[in-house]
């Protein structure tokens, strides 16, 4: 084999594309493992599921949503959180709440909502409505909804919208 | 120059010798990304959290925290210092200059503590309770 002119080029061509090859990895790497996990969603259906669970599991309606004639408690809606065993509370005054829980209950017959209330940061329901490609910054919503028979044979279809912001920890 | 047959330059093997000193910078490279502090801190800290959220009063879990515990090792950290659940935030620590919190909504006790159980190190239990005590 015989070395020809030029053939030293050839090499430093060689490492320059070995350098290019490498900054493409590092960058693709680190656009990878730069981004923090996103589980906002995972969190809003675990959320939604719990809220669910509290009003109407196993067949049995809560024992403190109805009064014995059927109608609703407003105790319910205001103790809502003590009662499903919730906490939203954040450490810093300053730092908003990071949950949204919106509850309605409709009547089977009408779809008429009969009841309803909702805790946390009300700001978040405005990121639901928008369906945007990249629209990892907003909050996610998770909408569930079931049919609750109550022991007095009524039977009404009850909605969960369950939204969770943390947009600082879970994306970049 | 004309090369012999069989004979290596100089120059070939310090081609060789560079083009191996790029794929080891490259692979460390990558290793060192996956295997980052701050990543495991970010993970771990969330899943921990996850977990929790859905737990319900009674439930015992145990949670491997093996890959945690290799960094911590590292860093000199102790596997019984790295994980605190306070005030609704799950925090990882696995150096003292590093950490990651995130909160859960979940209202329960939560006790945790290292496993000691033979074939359990690395592991981390978690008891739940009402808060009330019930």
């Amino acid at each position: 084999m015989v070395y020809k002119k030029g053939e030293k080029l050839i090499s430093v061509y060689w490492f320059t594309i070995l350098v290019i090859v490498a900054v493409g990895i590092v960058l693709m790497v680190n656009s990878y493992y730069g981004n923090s996990y996103d589980v906002r969603e995972v969190e809003a259906e675990i959320l939604s599921e719990k809220v669910a669970n509290c009003i109407y599991f196993g067949g049995k309606v809560h024992p403190l949503l109805l009064t014995p004639q059927g109608v609703f408690r407003e105790d319910f809606r205001d103790n809502f959180m003590e009662r499903c065993s919730l906490n939203f509370d954040v450490q810093s005054e300053f730092t908003p709440i990071p949950y949204y829980v919106g509850v309605q209950f409709l009547t089977f017959e009408d779809s008429r909502t009969f009841f309803k209330f909702s805790v946390g940061n009300n700001n978040y329901k405005s990121d639901c409505e928008i369906k945007l490609g990249g629209s990892e910054k907003l909050a996610k919503c998770v909408e569930k909804e079931f049919y609750m028979k109550t022991s007095s044979e009524k039977i009404y279809l009850v909605k969960i919208l369950s939204i969770v912001g943390k947009t600082n920890e879970n994306t970049n | 120059m004309e090369k012999k047959r069989g004979e290596i330059l100089v120059e070939d093997i310090i081609f060789m010798v560079l083009n191996i000193a790029f794929l080891a910078i490259l692979v460390f490279f990558l290793i060192n990304q996956g295997s980052g502090t701050s990543l495991i801190e970010d993970s771990y800290s969330k899943q921990v959290a996850l977990l929790i959220d859905s737990a319900k009063p009674g439930m015992i879990m145990k949670v491997n925290f093996e890959k945690a515990r290799e960094v911590s090792d590292e860093s000199g950290r102790a596997f019984s210092d790295i994980l605190l659940v306070k005030d609704n935030y799950v925090t990882v620590k696995l150096s003292e200059d590093s950490g990651k919190s995130y909160h859960f909504f979940n209202d329960i006790n939560v006790s945790y503590y290292p496993d000691l159980n033979p074939g359990f190190e690395g592991f981390y239990t978690l008891t739940f309770s009402r808060k009330n005590g019930i």
